[in-house]
């Protein structure tokens, strides 16, 4: 076990440096410059602009530039080039800012799709199952940002009430429970349009996970013992079915860093997601670099959690 | 079973608890009609967040935009775009000519220096635009200047010896003063000053350095414009202490200091001191003529006391930061600003809103509006819903969004011209657009009423040349060139193109054959590169067209004049100097007149207008350099476009008559198309007005 956490570890170091490289290398690649650079603005004249590239550290062959910046980077003094601001702590007020709209959606997403994948598999072939199958095909195939307009116009036109951004603006006076209800609010409507993707596929898988199980041969012994149905399938393949997604958990982690871009620009929610297209688009090196940088631990560490919950939950496995 | 309850019960209950919170959520009606606070609050909608609410910093248009609220400069344009004060009461432009005398004056010879001098002082004494006349004595200098011979850098020593110097301080810039002198001290007095004369060099270097070098230590004549600023008297910034000249001269230093890495530094280039004789003036003295000195003072004015050298160490010492590197660039002043503008820095939500409070004490009388939210909504669709809604009260609102709105009695709509223009440019260098008359037939081949018709809906206006169609700089007697494809196939066959039997458009048995390129992600620019090459196509020419991703399009394109034409826009300011686009020595990679226009009778235009202080002479100049390039044809000059804006109508202007009883006036845009120069007074009402006019 600590064996295997000692390679485990060694090997991601590896791959991170790797990772770091790559990324570089490519935002470097990437044609355009930081819009401080912007050479077709008449206001900038070379000097100028030759003085933010000093700057920035941009006249210095890469490979300085890549030391300079991870060496910034971890000792947590990277700022952005377009506001000055520590890009660690842009990134820490963005995250909680995404946060709740991850947590919500993903509590969406796994609450309802295992009722209705279960149902499904169990009522295999009724309509239920149909309908089910035809949503999901539905929802998997709707452009998120067009279902999302729907959404928008549908509850403004028929509650009247704002949908977009974090909070409803200028209520800073009203008491605190309307306070927290009117975030609650803010965070339906975008989570359940961030969770529908999410309930479709998941919802496929524990049907198709449910079906396989159910086709197994304890099932039937199960059924022939004269064990009530309920208990059949919620006792004995449930908990089978179950096994492979305790492993997605793990998997979820990089989940926390992304963040939509999509629906954060229709409902103006100040995430993640945002800032990291609004870096891209604007050559904010420092912040993309940072960013891409974190979600490449994040993803390394979410593949050694679920090797560990997959060993932990599973007694067959032994690493 | 309890798992199956459990598994079937969360969901309800988890739907259940998140729903439930619409009931506590104040609808549109509430805080809208029944919300006394919504009417003394002006919410925009912008589609970008602020970067650094720093005058000197700001280099996006929503930074600007704030910056322009908060901080004030020493003046700015009136409805008409002529200057006004604001921070500044009044100013005056004088200049201090002064000139070598190198040999004696035609008619002087053999006279005494003495008598030189009497001689100089009568003389140009008498004339009415001098004020003064100074003499000095000749002067020894010694300098040290680097030399770079073959690759490598080293310092000579030189010993200047400077002849008499006469400094006359004339009472308007006049760039012809010193050709006027010739008059009095003989032709080619002054071109004929050789510097390396004067200049002694530590050791040997060729005839041709020792004359460069020499000419860049010393200058037989030199032009220094003056401009006096007198400040108000009483202004304050927000936290209450005063706008004296130190804080200007302040605000000149924080640009040129290259740790503050200011955008704005070329505009104060041409700077070379700032004297601050008391509290209420500022003299700026010039290097040379410069005209878009003034406009460049409109320059939101900074606090001393909290960004000065004391202020930022404080800063850098209570964040824990190195005080050597931090510059005004770090400081938190630019997410917290002070100013002196008619309103004041509240809060700023990174992303999601800055709040604005009006500025009680601003000097001209505070605004109507109490406060000013600037919204950031990044989408034009969920903007346009709040509009509706009437949560936000202005937005950007595109052309076909307007169409929608204009006959709801809800809203008033404005559209104007737009500072800029879109054009096909020409790459001068290679065939065939090395003819003039071969560019203009390109143009005369292109409707570009249809393109106004059908891809703008109307929201443009025909230009014919480089400058902003609503400034007087524009000659609106030229004409644009007509939609004439047989004219245009005439011309092509005076300048020796002709079709063929196939129709194909030949000389020296070649079809012309060319790729029109633009960046892509524009549609507008992208439907106009269709037209045009099918305009084209129809004349016999063999188009190919290309669009190109922005950042490559600049800078393996433009940048390395790789292309052969081009759909491009350019957004201008007021002020006539095209220099960067337009002068023949920026036709180098990287330059901004890509396309190669060089025209000497231009090129002498161009350096004129930069160096003319008076506006009608100006405006003379530039109509001259309007009509020469409306004649070379470097771009088909297509249209400048217009903006558009709506705004609920119950929003007003509302002055105060003598008794101090509001009289209301319906918002109406300036000669210019400026909707909301008179910002500061409007206010929004519970019901429309019956407006009595």
């Amino acid at each position: 076990m600590i064996s295997f956490l000692a390679r485990s570890i060694v090997q991601k170091l590896v791959t991170l440096f790797f990772v770091s490289i790559v990324s570089f290398a490519v935002v470097h690649m990437a044609p355009g410059e930081p819009s401080q650079v912007d050479p077709m603005n008449p206001k900038f004249t070379p000097e100028v602009v030759e003085r933010f590239r000093k700057a920035f550290h941009l006249d210095e062959p890469l490979h300085v530039q890549y030391l300079l910046f991870y060496g910034d980077l971890l000792r947590g003094k990277t700022v952005s080039w377009k506001d000055n601001q520590p890009v660690l702590a842009k990134i820490w007020e963005r995250f909680l800012n995404s946060l709740p709209l991850f947590l919500v959606g993903s509590l969406l997403t796994w609450t309802i799709s295992f009722p209705l994948g279960v149902q499904a598999a169990v009522k295999r072939g009724s309509l239920l199952d149909k309908t089910t199958t035809f949503t999901a095909y539905f929802f998997i195939s709707i452009p998120g940002f067009f279902f999302a307009y729907l959404l928008i116009v549908g509850v403004v036109e028929v509650l009247r009430v704002p949908v977009v951004g974090m909070e409803t603006f200028g209520l800073s006076q009203a008491p605190l429970t309307h306070r927290v209800m009117d975030r609650i609010w803010h965070l339906v409507i975008p989570s359940i349009l961030g969770a529908t993707v999410g309930v479709a596929e998941l919802s496929r898988y524990v049907r198709s996970q449910m079906l396989e199980v159910e086709s197994q041969d304890y099932i039937r012994t199960a059924r022939a013992k004269g064990l009530p149905q309920d208990m059949v399938h919620y006792k004995h393949a449930l908990r089978n079915a179950l096994l492979p997604f305790v492993t997605m958990f793990g998997l979820m982690i990089p989940g926390l860093i992304g963040g939509s871009v999509i629906i954060e620009s229709i409902f103006s929610w100040p995430g993640m997601g945002r800032m990291a297209y609004e870096a891209i688009m604007a050559r904010d090196y420092p912040v993309i670099l940072t960013l891409n940088f974190l979600s490449a631990v994040l993803v390394l560490v979410g593949t050694l959690v679920s090797d560990i919950l997959y060993m932990l939950v599973d007694p067959r496995i032994r690493l | 079973m309890l798992l199956r309850k459990i598994l079937l019960g969360a969901p309800v209950l988890v739907l259940g608890l998140l729903i439930q919170s619409v009931l506590w959520v104040p609808t549109y009606e509430e805080q809208t009609r029944g919300n006394p606070r919504r009417l003394v609050q002006f919410v925009t909608g912008s589609l970008g967040d602020a970067s650094l609410l720093n005058p000197i910093l700001a280099a996006d248009s929503a930074s600007s935009e704030l910056a322009g609220l908060i901080f004030e400069g020493l003046v700015d344009r009136d409805e008409e775009l002529r200057f006004r004060g604001r921070l500044a009461e009044r100013w005056e432009i004088e200049e201090e000519a002064s000139f070598l005398i190198h040999r004696p004056p035609k008619g002087c010879e053999g006279m005494s220096m003495e008598d030189l001098f009497q001689w100089l002082q009568e003389k140009l004494g008498s004339w009415p635009q001098v004020k003064r006349v100074e003499i000095s004595p000749g002067e020894e200098r010694r300098e040290t200047v680097e030399v770079s011979e073959a690759g490598t850098r080293r310092k000579v020593g030189v010993r200047i010896s400077i002849p008499p110097k006469v400094k006359v301080l004339l009472r308007e810039v006049d760039q012809d003063f010193f050709q006027k002198l010739e008059g009095l001290l003989g032709d080619g007095y002054f071109s004929s000053f050789a510097p390396e004369v004067h200049c002694e060099f530590s050791e040997k270097l060729d005839p041709a350095t020792q004359k460069r070098l020499a000419g860049e230590l010393i200058s037989a004549t030199e032009h220094h414009p003056i401009i006096t600023f007198h400040l108000r008297k009483g202004i304050m910034f927000h936290d209450g202490s005063p706008v004296t000249s130190k804080d200007v001269l302040f605000t000149y230093n924080a640009i040129m200091d290259p740790a503050n890495l200011s955008p704005r530094m070329p505009d104060f280039e041409p700077v070379l001191r700032i004297e601050t004789p008391d509290d209420l003036t500022v003299r700026v003295v010039y290097k040379r003529l410069y005209s878009p000195a003034l406009g460049t003072w409109s320059m939101g004015i900074l606090p001393q006391h909290l960004l000065n050298e004391e202020a930022l160490a404080r800063e850098a010492a209570q964040r824990g930061l190195d005080p050597k590197t931090f510059s005004i660039r770090q400081s938190g002043f630019n997410r917290r600003p002070v100013g002196c503008g008619p309103f004041k820095f509240h809060e700023w939500k990174s992303d999601q809103y800055v709040i604005l409070k009006r500025f009680d004490n601003y000097w001209e009388g505070p605004p109507n509006y109490e406060e000013y939210a600037f919204r950031i909504i990044p989408d034009l669709l969920t903007q346009e819903m709040e509009f509706y809604a009437g949560t936000i009260d202005s937005y950007a609102v595109q052309p076909h969004q307007v169409e929608r709105l204009k006959g709801d009695p809800r809203y008033q709509a404005f559209s104007g011209l737009s500072f800029g223009y879109t054009y096909i440019g020409y790459n001068m260098r290679r065939e065939p657009f090395r003819d003039s008359r071969v560019r203009k037939a390109l143009g005369m081949a292109i409707d570009v009423e249809k393109i106004l018709k059908y891809v703008l809906h109307g929201q443009g206006e025909r230009i014919t040349g480089p400058f902003p169609k609503q400034t007087d700089y524009y000659d609106h007697t030229i004409e644009p060139i007509p939609y004439d494809p047989r004219g245009a196939l005439k011309l092509l066959e005076e300048a020796g193109w002709k079709r063929d039997s196939l129709g194909k458009l030949v000389k020296n048995g070649q079809q012309m054959r060319f790729t029109l390129i633009t960046n892509s992600g524009n549609d507008i620019r992208k439907a106009i590169l269709a037209i045009a090459q099918d305009s084209w196509r129809q004349l016999g020419i063999d188009v190919r067209t290309d669009t190109v991703e922005w950042a490559v399009f600049i800078n393996e394109r433009i940048n390395k004049r790789d292309f052969d034409a081009v759909v491009l826009g350019w957004s201008m300011g007021i002020d006539p100097d095209l220099y960067q686009i337009w002068h023949s020595s920026q036709t180098g990679p990287n330059q901004l007149n890509f396309v190669g226009f060089q025209d000497p009778s231009a090129d002498e235009l161009i350096v004129r207008i930069r160096q003319e202080y008076d506006h009608e002479k100006q405006v003379d100049l530039c109509r001259r350099l309007h009509r020469i390039i409306a004649r070379e044809q470097p771009y088909t000059f297509l249209y400048v476009s217009k903006w558009t804006a709506v705004l609920d109508r119950r929003i007003v202007i509302m002055e105060r008559d003598a008794n101090g009883n509001p009289v209301y006036r319906r918002i109406t845009p300036t000669k210019t198309g400026n909707y909301a120069f008179h910002f500061n007074r409007w206010i929004k009402l519970p019901h429309v007005p019956v407006f009595s006019e």
